[in-house]
C-alpha cells in the first residue's frame, strides 16, 4: 500500500518534461497566436515519431511479432500499472500544452474500440501501420454530430446496407485530427428508432468517395489540434469495414463498444484537466511571488484551495486508473474524476486570471490561454452533468431516459 | 506505483473494527450522548481490540502500523461514533505531541504506563498564541493560565498544550467544569480553567510541533471522513426509498446530482487523508499535506452532513435519527486541532515557499 510512482514512469515523465519545455509549450503558444492547428508536415511530428511516440498498443497478428520479447515479468508489471502510467503521462503532456498533446500522431481515440471490437483483419489493416510508424500518421474517431453531443444514443448518421457495401449519410462534428487521418472510426445507425441497438461503427478511409467537406472549426482555445466537422455524402464503405463484422452486432452490443472506450478515457481526460490546472497554478504562484502578493492571506487561502482541489482531482484520477489496472469496475470513479477535475482546473485558471488583474485582460499571458483552453475539458468525453447522470445510475439507480 | 489496496493485515483489523463500530457504536450513540460517557463494557470491548498501541513502534512494544493504518481505522470508528472514538482512545492524538517532541523517552515514561488503563485520559490542547482573544491562554514563568472554552472530554489526568513552538506538559493546577457541549457529547464536554498551572516538562522544537499538529489534523480528518461516509450512505439509501411526486426522491435530478457530489466528497477526503498519511509513513514531509487533508475533510463534511439531513427533510431535524448528530459532529470535529483557518494558513504558507512546480501528491516523492 503506497502512493509512490515507479521509476520507469518517472523516467518517461522526465523525458516528456524536456519535450514539453522545448517544443510543446512554444508550439501551443504559436498555434494560439496564429489561430490555426500545427500543420501535419511540421517537423515536430517527425521528431515525435523518431522519439517513439504515436505507436499503437496492437502488437501485430499472433506469431508475426518480430520485436524482441521482453522478460515476461517486466511486461506483466508494466501492464499492471498501464492505466496509471498513461494517466500521469497525459497529465504531464497537458501541463505543457493540451492542444499540442492531442495533435500528436497516433491511432487516436478509436484504438480502444478497434482493439476490443475489431476483427483480426481490421486490427492488422488499420493498426499495424502504427506499430513501427514510418512517418507521422493519425487515426480519428467521429461520434458527435450537430444534433447529438452528450446524448450519444441520438446520433442520426445513417448506415444503409447496399449489397456487400454500406452507404453512410450524415454529418459529424468536432472530430479531432480527422482531416489529416488515414482512417476515421465513424459511428452511425442502421435505424435511429433502435437507439443504441442500432449503432454500428465503420472504418472510413481517407479518400473514400463521399467523405468530404472537412471544416476545421475555430475554437476559443486548444487551437494546436484540429477539431473538424465533415460530411458523409452517400459515402460507400465496403462491408469488411464494419467494425467487428456483422456477427458482432447480432449480440446488440453496438453501443457498448463506444461506452467502453469512454470509460477508459474519462480519467485520462480528467488527468489532462489536472495538467492544465497545475500549469495555471505554477504560473500563478510565480506571478504572485514576483509581485509580492504572497503576504496577502486572501491570496494564500485561494492558492491553497486551488492546490487542494487539484490534489483531489489527481487522486480521483489515479483511483479510477488503479481500479482499471486491477480489472475492477470503475464506472463511478471514472465519471467522478471527470466530473471533478475540469472544474478544479477551471478554478485554477480563473483564479490565475484574477491574480493577474488587468494583465489578464491583455490576452497575451499564458494563464489567459490556459483559461480559454481548459473549458473544453468539462465538455469532451461527457460533460460534468453527464458524468453525474452516469454516477447516479450506479449509486441510486437513476432510470435511463 | 500508486496502490490503494490496504493489504491483508490491515483488512483483517478493519473488519473487526467495522463490526465493533456498527454493532456497538452505531447502536448506542444516543445513550452515549445522554450520559456524556461510554459505559465500562464498551470501553472494555474496545480495549480488547488491542488498537491502543497500534501506532507505536515495535521497539516500544507497539505494532508499528503507521499513519495510514491508523487513519483507516479512525474512519471506521468515526463511521460509528466520532465522539465515542475520542473517549475510547483516551490518549489519542496527545501521543503525537509526546512522540514528536518528547521522543521515545517521553512515550516510555508517559504513554506506556497508561496504555493498559482504558480510563486514562490525556487532553491535547492547541494554544494558537493569539493574545487578543478573551479566553486566550497565557504561558509565562513556566506556568499556564487561562481558559479553554471547550474540550471534548469530561476530565483528564494530564494536559499536553501544543503551540507553534513546542509543547508543555501539565499535571495539576487546572479544573474541568462540565458543559452541555454541542457535538461529540459522547466524549463528554468541559471547560478547562488553568490557574498558574505548573509546566512540568517543556519541549521547544517548531518542526516537531508542526508535525504533531499535522498528525492531530490527520486524526480528526479521518474521523470526519467516517462521519461524512455514514451520512452520505444513510441519506443515499433513504433517497432511494422515499417517494415524492411519483418517484423516489433520488431520481429527481437535483437530488441525484447532490448525492453523487456527496459521494465524491467522501472519496476526495479519504484520498487526501491517505495521501498525507502515506507521506508520514514514508518519512517524507507531510505537514502541508495533512493540513490540506484537514481542510478538505472539514469542508466536505460540512457539505455532506447538512445535505444528508436536508434529504431527510423534517425527519432529519428530529433526534429520532442520527442525521442531526452527524451535522453537529462534523461541525465540532473541525473546530479541533487548530481549526480550518489554521490548517489553511499552514498549507498556504507552505505553498509560498515552493519555487517551480507544485507537487500534487505523494506520487512525487521519488522525483
Amino acid at each position: 500500500m503506497d502512493f509512490a510512482i515507479d521509476s520507469a514512469t518517472q523516467q518517461r515523465i522526465e523525458k516528456l518534461q524536456e519535450l514539453g519545455r522545448e517544443h510543446m509549450r512554444p508550439l501551443g503558444i504559436e498555434a494560439d497566436k496564429l489561430g490555426r492547428p500545427t500543420p501535419p508536415d511540421h517537423p515536430y511530428f517527425e521528431k515525435l515519431v523518431a522519439m517513439g511516440y504515436g505507436r499503437t498498443r496492437y502488437k501485430g497478428r499472433k506469431g508475426q511479432d518480430d520485436t524482441p520479447v521482453k522478460s515476461a515479468d517486466k511486461n506483466k508489471a508494466k501492464k499492471r500499472a498501464r492505466s496509471r502510467a498513461s494517466l500521469l503521462l497525459s497529465e504531464e503532456m497537458s501541463y505543457w500544452d493540451r492542444g499540442v498533446a492531442v495533435s500528436a500522431p497516433g491511432p487516436g481515440l478509436g484504438e480502444g474500440a478497434i482493439m476490443s471490437m475489431g476483427t483480426e483483419d481490421q486490427k492488422e489493416r488499420y493498426l499495424s501501420p502504427f506499430i513501427k510508424l514510418d512517418k507521422p500518421r493519425w487515426g480519428a474517431f467521429a461520434m458527435t454530430e450537430p444534433a447529438a453531443g452528450s446524448d450519444v444514443a441520438g446520433i442520426q448518421t445513417r448506415a444503409i446496407k447496399d449489397g456487400d457495401n454500406w452507404v453512410l449519410i450524415g454529418n459529424k462534428s468536432f472530430s479531432g485530427n480527422s482531416s489529416r487521418s488515414d482512417f476515421i472510426l465513424v459511428w452511425a445507425t442502421v435505424d435511429p428508432s433502435l437507439g443504441r441497438g442500432g449503432h454500428r461503427a465503420f472504418l472510413v478511409e481517407r479518400g473514400m468517395p463521399g467523405l468530404q467537406d472537412f471544416h476545421i472549426e475555430k475554437k476559443m482555445g486548444l487551437k494546436a489540434y484540429e477539431s473538424t466537422s465533415f460530411r458523409l455524402e452517400e459515402c460507400r464503405v465496403p462491408g469488411e469495414n464494419l467494425l467487428g463484422g456483422e456477427a458482432y452486432y447480432e449480440s446488440r452490443a453496438g453501443f457498448k463498444g463506444a461506452m467502453a472506450t469512454f470509460n477508459a478515457t474519462r480519467p485520462l481526460i480528467a488527468a489532462m484537466a489536472v495538467g492544465i490546472g497545475r500549469s495555471a497554478l505554477d504560473e500563478s504562484l510565480a506571478f504572485a511571488r514576483e509581485n509580492q502578493m504572497l503576504d496577502d492571506s486572501r491570496v494564500r487561502d485561494r492558492l491553497e484551495r486551488v492546490t487542494r482541489k487539484l490534489r483531489v482531482a489527481r487522486l480521483l484520477c489515479l483511483k479510477a486508473a488503479w481500479l482499471a489496472d486491477n480489472q475492477r469496475p470503475n464506472i463511478v470513479e471514472a465519471s467522478m474524476s471527470k466530473a471533478v477535475a475540469p472544474t478544479a482546473a477551471f478554478e485554477a485558471t480563473s483564479f490565475g486570471m484574477e491574480l493577474l488583474g488587468m494583465v489578464g485582460g491583455r490576452g497575451d499571458h499564458l494563464i489567459e490561454k490556459l483559461f480559454r483552453d481548459v473549458k473544453a475539458m468539462d465538455i469532451v468525453e461527457g460533460t460534468g452533468q453527464i458524468q453525474r447522470v452516469v454516477m447516479a445510475r450506479q449509486l441510486v439507480g437513476l432510470p435511463h431516459g | 506505483m500508486f496502490e490503494l489496496d490496504p493489504g491483508e493485515d490491515l483488512t483483517l483489523i478493519v473488519d473487526v473494527v467495522q463490526r465493533f463500530s456498527t454493532d456497538i457504536l452505531s447502536q448506542q450513540y444516543r445513550d452515549f450522548e445522554a450520559n456524556e460517557a461510554i459505559p465500562e463494557a464498551v470501553l472494555n470491548s474496545y480495549s480488547a481490540l488491542g488498537l491502543s498501541a497500534m501506532e507505536l513502534p515495535e521497539s516500544l512494544g507497539g505494532a508499528g502500523l503507521g499513519s495510514r493504518a491508523k487513519c483507516t481505522i479512525l474512519e471506521e470508528l468515526g463511521y460509528g461514533d466520532p465522539g465515542a472514538t475520542l473517549a475510547l482512545d483516551g490518549i489519542g492524538p496527545a501521543l503525537y505531541a509526546l512522540a514528536e517532541l518528547g521522543g521515545d523517552s517521553a512515550v516510555e515514561r508517559i504513554i506506556l504506563p497508561r496504555l493498559s488503563d482504558p480510563s486514562a485520559r490525556i487532553a491535547l490542547i492547541w494554544d494558537d498564541g493569539d493574545a487578543r482573544k478573551k479566553d486566550s491562554l497565557c504561558r509565562a514563568d513556566n506556568r499556564y493560565s487561562g481558559t479553554v472554552p471547550w474540550l471534548p472530554c469530561a476530565d483528564a489526568d494530564l494536559l499536553v498544550i501544543l503551540d507553534k513552538q513546542g509543547a508543555s506538559l501539565i499535571e495539576s493546577g487546572f479544573t474541568f467544569s462540565p458543559l452541555r457541549g454541542s457535538g461529540l457529547r459522547a466524549a463528554g464536554a468541559a471547560e478547562l480553567v488553568l490557574d498558574q498551572a505548573a509546566i512540568i516538562e517543556r519541549w521547544d522544537e517548531p518542526a516537531g510541533a508542526a508535525r504533531a499538529l499535522a498528525k492531530w489534523q490527520l486524526y480528526i480528518a479521518a474521523l470526519l471522513v467516517g462521519v461524512s461516509r455514514v451520512a452520505a450512505e444513510t441519506s443515499r439509501e433513504y433517497a432511494m426509498e422515499r417517494v415524492a411526486f411519483g418517484k423516489p426522491i433520488a431520481h429527481h435530478q437535483a437530488l441525484a446530482f447532490l448525492i453523487t457530489d456527496m459521494h465524491t466528497a467522501v472519496d476526495s477526503s479519504r484520498l487526501l487523508v491517505q495521501d498525507a498519511a502515506c507521506r508520514a509513513d514514508a518519512g517524507q514531509p507531510f505537514v502541508e499535506a495533512a493540513a490540506t487533508a484537514f481542510v478538505e475533510a472539514s469542508e466536505n463534511a460540512l457539505f455532506v452532513t447538512p445535505n444528508a439531513l436536508q434529504i431527510f427533510g423534517g425527519q432529519g431535524f428530529m433526534q429520532d435519527l442520527p442525521l442531526e448528530k452527524y451535522m453537529r459532529e462534523a461541525r465540532t470535529l473541525s473546530l479541533l486541532a487548530g481549526g480550518i483557518d489554521r490548517a489553511k494558513e499552514i498549507a498556504g504558507q507552505a505553498l509560498c515557499r515552493i519555487e517551480g512546480t507544485v507537487e500534487l501528491s505523494a506520487l512525487a516523492l521519488s522525483r
